[in-house]
């Protein structure tokens, strides 16, 4: 698989039960999101997203593992197709949120991943380093 | 950003990214001195050019005889636009989701 992918992870002040009901319940991802949310938490859901001034991004559930793991993939009309994937890890009193967006490849193909990371790093460390 | 598709399948190849890592350190140089620096043959080299052209990541210009290869950064434009508005996006969701949780 080729690679090029954004990753970002956040410390929750909360319970991985409460994380979780924030990802897949659409009113509280809406609250978050950007955007109205409806999303079906269930593997060949949908998810849509609408928010004023931006295309509607729209897709399916690839993965669910209940409190642990959300993957789907998704795109608006006429951008790239993505898939998204969310993934929960209890630490201490609260729960880390690891978040990898990575855009869709249009043939498959094997090989190392290209870039994770910043942007910058990613030039650093495979462009010219 | 149809662009992106032609630079995924050129750099979905582990020599041709290497080839551009050697070729933007060294600057523009011909497949011959590029197979100098790369355990692959001459012939090789001159195929992934030719894909990498394609897509953009390099120019090729006649010097002389020879024929130069020239890495251009400005290709992967489109990549680094999509990675950063997906990243920024991302910053706020993750920033507004721990505000919600605070």
């Amino acid at each position: 698989m080729t690679d090029i992918a954004v990753e970002r992870d956040v410390l929750l002040p909360a319970s991985v039960e409460e994380v979780w009901s924030h990802l897949t319940d659409g009113e509280l991802v809406s609250r978050w999101m950007g955007g109205s949310v409806v999303l079906e938490a269930t593997v060949g859901g949908k998810i849509r997203m609408t928010a004023s001034g931006a295309p509607d991004v729209w897709g399916t559930v690839e993965e669910v593992v209940i409190g642990s793991r959300l993957q789907w993939s998704w795109r608006t009309d006429d951008g790239l197709p993505a898939l998204v994937e969310l993934e929960l890890h209890p630490e201490g009193e609260g729960t880390r949120l690891t978040v990898r967006e990575t855009l869709l490849p249009w043939q498959s193909a094997s090989a190392s991943p290209l870039w994770i990371g910043r942007p910058s790093a990613w030039f650093r460390t495979s462009m010219v380093a | 950003m149809v662009g992106i598709e032609f630079l995924f399948t050129a750099l979905s190849d582990p020599t041709r990214r290497q080839l551009v890592r050697v070729l933007a350190q060294r600057g523009p140089s011909t497949a011959t001195e590029l197979s100098g620096s790369m355990p692959i043959s001459r012939q090789a080299v001159a195929k992934h050019l030719t894909a990498l052209s394609h897509a953009g990541l390099v120019t090729r210009s006649r010097v002389g005889r020879d024929v130069r290869y020239t890495f251009e950064p400005g290709s992967l434009s489109d990549v680094v636009g999509w990675v950063q508005e997906v990243d920024d996006a991302w910053a706020s969701r993750l920033d507004r989701l721990r505000s919600e949780m605070e």
